[in-house]
C-alpha cells in the first residue's frame, strides 16, 4: 500500500455528474483502485479532510478535481489539495471553465440572494433572514462558507496542471487520462487531455454543410423536427461545434441535439464564445438592416448560448455591477 | 466626474478613412487608434479584449454600404456589432459603448471628431464597471 501512488478525487461546485463519470469507467475503476491508493473521494468513500491535512506536501501524486469555486469552503479544499499534490487535473467543464453554474456570473450575488431568500414565489421568510457567514445560536457561534461574488474556474484559484473537459468527460478520455498518469506518459503541463481540433472536424454531419451558409431564420431545437443527418447550422439551429474542442464522441449530435460547447475552446483560443459570435454573425443573411435585426432578435439570450459552459473564463468574465 | 475622460478604442478601415492623410499625422490626434484593412477584420474577440483591457467604448469606422473593397466586410462588421450589443448588455456593459459608422472620409478629419462625440456621450455613462477579481492562485508544489 505504501508504494502505491496516492490519488484524490474531489468535488467542489459540481453536480456529482463528474464523479459519476469516474464510476462510468466500470471495471477499469477496479484496476485503478488496485494500482493506486485512493486517499479522498467524498462522493464514494468516507475519508476526512484531516487525513489530507496531515499529509506532507506533494504526497498525493494526482488530485482529480471537479466542480468550480464559488465559496470559501471550495477554495480552501482546492488550495489544500494543490499543496498536497504533485499534479492537479481539472476534471469536467465546471472545473475547466466554470461550467453551467458559471452562468450565474450574468447575475449578481445580491440578485441571487434576493431571489432565493426573498422573491421566489415559494419563499416564506417574514423576518427577512439571509444566511450569514457567522451567526450566534444559543450562545454558540455557527459558521457557513462565504458565498463569493462570482463563480471561478479552478485555475482562477489554484494552478492546474491538466484539463479534461466535458459535461461530464466521456469514459474513454477518463481512462486515457488515468493511464497516462499511471504510466507516466503525460503531455506537457497545461495540456488539455482531449483532441485539439474543433468538433466539426469529426462530426459526421460536416459533409452536409454547404460551403456558404446563409441563415434567414434561426430556430431552437425544440421548435422543429431536426433532420437527423444534416448539419444543424445549415438547418438554422445553433450548434457550437465550430468553436468547440472535439473529443466528446459526438454524444449530443448522435441523439440529434446540437453542440452546446461543454468541451470549451480549441487550442490557442481563449474565448470560444467570441469566436462563435463572429462565426454566427457571418452566416446571418438579410436584405437590409431591419431584416438583419429581425433574424438576430430571434436568438434567445445569445450571451447565455455562447457562454453556456465558459462564462467565468470568458474575456469579460461576468456581470459588472 | 468632470475630470473623467473615457478611454476609447477606434478601429478604422484604411480604404475609406484617412487614406489621403498620413497615419502619423492622424495618430497624433487620436488616442488608441487602430487603422485596419477592412472593418470586417475586427473580430468579436478584438472588441471584447478592448473592454477587458479597460476600454470604456469601442468605435468602428467602416466603408459605406456597398463600397467594401472585399464585397461585404463592412456588413459583416455591422451584424457582429448588433449581435455584440446584446452580449455586452448581458455583461452589464451598455450597448452605446460599442458603435459602428459606415461612411467615407478620405482626409480622415472626421475621425477625431467622431471619437470626441462618442467620448462625450460615454462620459455621461461613466467608466465601465469592474468585475470582481478572482482569488490569487497558490504556487505549484
Ligand atoms: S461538468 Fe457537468 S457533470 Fe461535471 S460537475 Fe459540472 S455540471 Fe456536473
Ligand atoms: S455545426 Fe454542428 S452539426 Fe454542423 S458539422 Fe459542426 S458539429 Fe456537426
Amino acid at each position: 500500500m505504501a508504494d502505491k501512488p496516492k490519488v484524490a478525487i474531489c468535488w467542489l461546485g459540481g453536480c456529482g455528474g463528474c464523479d459519476e463519470a469516474v464510476v462510468d469507467i466500470n471495471e477499469v475503476l477496479l484496476r485503478v483502485a488496485n494500482a493506486t491508493d485512493l486517499v479522498l473521494w467524498p462522493v464514494a468513500l468516507d475519508f476526512k479532510y484531516d487525513h489530507i491535512e496531515a499529509m506532507s506536501d506533494g504526497e498525493i501524486v494526482l488530485s482529480i478535481i471537479n466542480g468550480n469555486v464559488r465559496n470559501s469552503d471550495q477554495e480552501e479544499i482546492a488550495k489544500l489539495l494543490r499543496k498536497k499534490s504533485q499534479l492537479v487535473l481539472a476534471f469536467g467543464a465546471c472545473a475547466c471553465f466554470g461550467g453551467t453554474p458559471g452562468l450565474a456570473n450574468f447575475t449578481t450575488k445580491e440578485d441571487i440572494f434576493n431571489w432565493v431568500y426573498r422573491d421566489a414565489p415559494t419563499v416564506v421568510n417574514p423576518e427577512g433572514k439571509y444566511p450569514q457567514p457567522k451567526s450566534r445560536v444559543n450562545g454558540k457561534e455557527l459558521t457557513l462558507p462565504k458565498f463569493y461574488e462570482h463563480v471561478f474556474a479552478l485555475n482562477q484559484v489554484i494552478n492546474v496542471d491538466y484539463y479534461l473537459p466535458g459535461c461530464p468527460p466521456p469514459p474513454y478520455l477518463v481512462m486515457n487520462a488515468v493511464s497516462a498518469v499511471l504510466e507516466g506518459k503525460l503531455p506537457p503541463k497545461g495540456s488539455t487531455l482531449s483532441p485539439r481540433r474543433a468538433l466539426c472536424d469529426t462530426c459526421p454531419r460536416n459533409k452536409t454543410k454547404p460551403s456558404r451558409i446563409a441563415l434567414r431564420d434561426i430556430k431552437r431545437i425544440h421548435e422543429v423536427e431536426a433532420d437527423p443527418d444534416s448539419c444543424f447550422l445549415a438547418q438554422g439551429i445553433l450548434c457550437l461545434g465550430a468553436a468547440t474542442r472535439g473529443g466528446c464522441g459526438e454524444s449530443c449530435i448522435s441523439i440529434n441535439i446540437p453542440c452546446r460547447g461543454c468541451f470549451g475552446p480549441v487550442d490557442g483560443v481563449v474565448d470560444s464564445g467570441a469566436k462563435f459570435l463572429s462565426a454566427l454573425a457571418s452566416i446571418i443573411d438579410a436584405e437590409d438592416d431591419e431584416e438583419m435585426k429581425k433574424v438576430i432578435d430571434k436568438i434567445d439570450d445569445p450571451a447565455g448560448y455562447c457562454y453556456r459552459f465558459s462564462l467565468p473564463v470568458s474575456l469579460l468574465r461576468g456581470k459588472r455591477s | 466626474m468632470s475630470s473623467y475622460e473615457p478611454k476609447l478604442v477606434c478601429f478604422s478601415c484604411k480604404f475609406g478613412w484617412g487614406y489621403l492623410n498620413t497615419e502619423e499625422a492622424l495618430a497624433k490626434q487620436i488616442k488608441n487608434w487602430v487603422p485596419i484593412i477592412c472593418s470586417g477584420k475586427v473580430d468579436s474577440s478584438h472588441i471584447l479584449t478592448a473592454f477587458r483591457q479597460g476600454a470604456d467604448g469601442v468605435l468602428i469606422l467602416g466603408c459605406r454600404g456597398g463600397d467594401c473593397h472585399y464585397q461585404d466586410g463592412n456588413y459583416e462588421a455591422k451584424k457582429r456589432v448588433y449581435l455584440l450589443h446584446k452580449v455586452l448588455e448581458s455583461y452589464g456593459i451598455e450597448s452605446e459603448r460599442l458603435r459602428i459608422e459606415l461612411s467615407i472620409d478620405p482626409e480622415g478629419n472626421k475621425i477625431p471628431q467622431l471619437v470626441k462625440e462618442m467620448s462625450d456621450r460615454i462620459a455621461k455613462l461613466g467608466p465601465v464597471k469592474k468585475v470582481g477579481e478572482p482569488a490569487k492562485a497558490v504556487a505549484v508544489v
